[in-house]
């Protein structure tokens, strides 16, 4: 409504306001990053820049912007400011400007009276009912600028000023942390900066439909760059930490490999972390080899147990059953157990599948209850994969004459393929992580000397079973599992690393490969999409 | 009362026209089923599902001979798969969707078999005590855990209702935004990084989530806020809560995406701006599938079970007060199953499966609540997708 008669090439004094509002923007965003440079401890909070101590630094930031804002929110009032403004900022942005200024009375009161309820509990109501008359009853430009301003103004000079310094602390009563100065500070200001920009979002685009767009987006957009940021901590983590103990002893030429019939040796790549077992005596580097195997053969017996479970039962359902209650229930079913805690399936395999099949914890359980978690994925992935093939093919092909269970095979399923494949190996990304279940059902020893020797192990006999293969009846070590049994023993057998050293190379390992099947199943939906759409 | 009686005679006779015409149906289909099938068939389906159940009887009882039937199942299907194989096919599919079903019933069924000791030992007391007579003197929230014979589960319900809320306040706000970004904000570049951004944030394995959060959150919390314990339930929830983040991104982002075109751009053809549009129209008309996300989410949240293991204390108690999540206690109910599971017996062991059955209950309550409130929506857009 009210951005009908705004013009922003006939806006000539605008670059006043635009000039304030892109400064203020440029404070709060340097203050912002500056905070988490601090809570990530990347720096000390007693460092000085240019004399003065990074905490007071960020206060000042902050009396910046709300000054700014303040600017900003009384120009546009005066007219000095080309804006739009609606003629109230909205009861709920009052709401939580009175939430604040409430929370910014009480702790005023509580600085001045004393911690009693009866006082500041008064002043604190009294203070946020004013915040919220002052940011509902003015027009929006005011309403939703000189708030915050007051906010950050008070609280940044407060902080500027020394009344908050790295050597305070706030210790309440109802918890027994205590909350120091050197992390307080950085975590309001990051909240203020963030209040700050929203409203200096807002001003930019001269307030009205405009500024409330803009300001909203510069907060979702920070919250999502926040998000992308943690991932990138986490794996920047996992990867500086785990790198060295991965490459230990690694090198493309230092391996020697010899010709068959020929005895020529010749260079080779070397890895020990990957190819060595963990225990044992004569090892000198210890490896994860013993789990990098076991993973493979949880994942492998997984597959085999639930894909043609899920991929059977999405036929019938789609293309067999007809819609009613039936379906209804295994789909309830499905997606019951599909959110099922994983620790559940663990209690489940212990006690239905360990007694009767190996009476301790062993490969093969592990591999069922993985299989267990799996199904469900399979099956919702290749049903919408199913379910995409469009009606035309299948009619197209029983014209032709052919029985129904014909057109699945050479129609339906060939189409629906790529999904599924998809849908497949995202699924083993994400079991082969999986921990849980391990810990009731699958692992052994902590740090074990030998990889399980499944091909190798297979008996004949004459007795019911027929077949048996011990290394599948008996328990072995996965990388999940082996990561967090590095954690919880104690210290590590060998002096070459420390119990936290192998974690982070396990963690590396780990990471490796689910973003290696992650990468697989991303880029096999992009090429099969590709594909679809030439 | 004189009402009443003919109510319940007209209920009696819906009822038995309702099983007349069930029966009536079933008949029909026996007759179609067997009129289009060939004897061999029929005799292969037979065979196949005796052989079926018959292995899972075995296999119950935990006989050897089980290998007896499954060999009679692969030749029954081998020959039939040679003969009839559009039948055996059919056969198979059903069979394989009977068998995902019954995994979820056996599940049930053995988590309440098994906790049944448990219940029998303690009543209902099991999910009610919070003070252990046996103690002296008895104080809230204390040994509870194994102390004079005395299981009880509250301590680490309350741990769990602590980390999941913690979570939620965390993953619930913070994902919404995310969707909004994803599906409504960014523009298509950004959102080809960003979308399988968040899905490998999702297929980071749990473990490791647990071990930052060990070596580096808990130290992080220990060394700069004072906590009196490496772990608190605060630091569990904080990754708890990054952990469940995607998972409401994702469902809440799949919602919003299924709002029809043509509702938002009537409303921009209105001349509001897109945030607008965002506010009023997408995110009211995609509500209970952003909702379904946030649920679900809290599913995962409540089920997580290695990062929370790895980096809680283990001190079974009630934090005093109930919301000092920096207290030295931590326990949830996914953490005692995963640290105790693996040497427990006995009474012990079945109080454990009585945490699983009440965590698979929360959860799946969660799952059904999630699908009512998606059905609804798919509804309520016009159905179909």
């Amino acid at each position: 409504m009210s951005n009908v008669e705004r013009n922003r090439l006939a806006g000539a004094d605008s670059t006043a306001g635009d000039l304030v509002s892109t400064g203020i923007l440029a404070v709060a965003v340097v203050t912002f990053l500056a905070s988490w440079v601090l809570l990530l401890q990347w720096a000390d909070e007693t460092a000085t820049v240019a004399g003065l101590s990074v905490l007071k630094l960020l206060g000042v930031g902050l009396v910046v912007v709300g000054g700014g804002l303040a600017f900003l929110g009384l120009g546009s009032w005066l007219d000095y400011v080309d804006t739009a403004p609606s003629s109230t900022a909205g009861v709920t942005v009052g709401a939580v400007f009175g939430l604040l200024w409430a929370i910014v009375g009480g702790l005023a009161a509580t600085l001045v009276l004393g911690n009693d309820a009866a006082l500041w509990l008064p002043v604190a109501a009294l203070v946020g009912v004013g915040g919220f008359l002052a940011s509902v009853l003015p027009p929006e430009d005011v309403g939703s600028t000189l708030p915050v301003a007051g906010v950050l103004i008070l609280l940044g000079g407060f902080v500027a000023v020394g009344g908050i310094n790295a050597g305070w602390t706030w210790s309440p009563a109802w918890s027994s942390a205590e909350f120091p100065g050197s992390e307080l500070v950085p975590i309001l200001v990051v909240f203020g900066t963030l209040l700050g920009a929203w409203s200096a979002g807002k001003a930019k685009a001269g307030f009205g439909a405009e500024g409330r767009q803009t300001g909203a987006y510069y907060l979702v957009g920070s919250v999502v760059f926040g998000m992308l940021g943690v991932l990138v901590l986490l794996i920047a983590f996992i990867v500086t930490n785990g790198l060295e103990t991965m490459l230990t002893g690694a090198s493309l030429t230092g391996g020697r490999f010899t010709l068959p019939f020929v005895g020529v040796r010749l260079p080779w790549p070397e890895f020990p972390f990957l190819l060595n077992q963990t225990g044992g005596l004569y090892v000198e580097i210890p490896g994860v080899l013993p789990a990098v195997v076991g993973t493979l053969w949880l994942v492998f017996g997984a597959i085999t147990f639930a894909v043609p479970l899920g991929i059977g039962a999405a036929v019938f359902l789609t293309e067999y059953a007809e819609r009613g209650r039936f379906t209804q229930v295994v789909e309830v079913a499905t997606n019951g157990l599909w959110s099922t805690p994983s620790i559940v399936f663990g209690l489940f395999g212990l006690a239905f599948l360990v007694p009767r099949i190996s009476g301790g914890n062993s490969i093969v359980v592990g591999q069922l209850v993985l299989g267990f978690m799996l199904l469900p994925l399979v099956l919702i992935t290749s049903r919408e994969a199913i379910l995409a093939v469009p009606d035309a093919h299948r009619d197209a092909s029983a014209a032709l004459g052919v029985t129904k269970w014909q057109t699945i095979r050479s129609v339906v399923l060939p189409a629906a393929m790529p999904g599924t494949i998809t849908g497949v190996i995202l699924g083993v990304g994400r079991i082969a992580g999986e921990t849980a279940p391990l810990l009731l059902v699958f692992g052994g020893a902590p740090y074990p000397s030998n990889s399980p020797n499944v091909l190798g192990s297979f008996q004949l006999s004459a007795q019911p079973p027929f077949v048996t293969n011990e290394a599948l009846l008996s328990p072995a070590s996965a990388l999940p599992y082996q990561l967090y049994s590095t954690i919880t023993a104690g210290v590590f057998p060998k002096e070459i690393f420390t119990n936290t050293e192998f974690g982070w190379g396990t963690a590396l390992v780990l990471l490796l490969v689910v973003v290696g099947f992650y990468a697989v199943g991303v880029g096999s939906r992009l090429y099969f999409r590709r594909k679809l759409h030439e | 009362m004189t009402q009443r009686v003919p109510q319940a005679r007209e209920v009696l006779t819906r009822l038995r026209a309702a099983v007349t015409r069930r029966v009536d149906g079933t008949k029909q289909r026996a007759r179609d089923y067997r009129s289009r099938t060939e004897d061999g068939a029929i005799a292969m389906h037979g065979l196949v599902i005796a052989s079926v159940l018959l292995t899972f009887l075995l296999f119950l009882t935990g006989s050897r001979w089980t290998v007896l039937p499954v060999l009679s199942f692969l030749g029954t299907m081998g020959v039939g798969w040679a003969r009839y194989q559009a039948e055996a096919a059919k056969a198979l599919t059903f069979l394989t969707t009977v068998a995902t079903v019954s995994i979820l019933t056996l599940i049930v069924a053995f988590l309440l078999l098994e906790s049944i000791p448990a219940v029998r030992a303690m009543g209902v007391d099991l999910f009610m005590r919070v003070r252990n007579p046996a103690m002296e003197p008895p104080t809230l929230g204390q040994g509870l855990w194994g102390r004079g014979g005395v299981w009880s589960l509250t301590p680490m319900m309350l741990g769990t209702a602590i980390t999941t809320l913690i979570a939620t306040l965390i993953a619930a706000p913070v994902g919404v935004a995310g969707a909004v970004f994803v599906s409504e904000i960014a523009p298509g570049r950004v959102r080809e990084v960003v979308k399988p951004g968040i899905e490998l944030m999702a297929g980071i394995p749990s473990i490791t989530y647990g071990f930052i959060g060990l070596t580096i959150v808990n130290q992080y919390f220990y060394a700069e806020f004072g906590t009196p314990t490496i772990g608190t339930y605060f630091a569990a929830g904080l990754m708890i809560g990054i952990m469940a983040l995607p998972t409401v991104v994702t469902v809440a982002e799949d919602a919003l995406n299924a709002v029809p075109e043509e509702i938002k751009s009537g409303a921009l053809a209105m001349g509001s701006t897109n945030w607008q549009t965002t506010k009023s129209v997408t995110i009211p008309a995609g509500l209970s599938g952003v909702s379904a996300g946030v649920l679900l989410g809290v599913g995962r949240a409540m089920g997580e079970t290695m990062a929370a293991t790895v980096m809680l204390t283990h001190t079974k108690g009630f934090p005093s007060p109930v919301f000092d999540v920096f207290s030295r206690y931590g326990e949830t109910l996914t953490t005692v199953i995963a640290f105790e599971g693996g040497n427990a017996s006995g009474v012990h062991m079945s109080a454990l499966f009585a945490a699983g059955v009440v965590l698979f209950v929360m959860v799946m309550l969660l799952s059904v609540a999630s699908q009512y409130v998606e059905w609804r929506m798919h509804r309520k857009l016009g159905g179909e997708r």
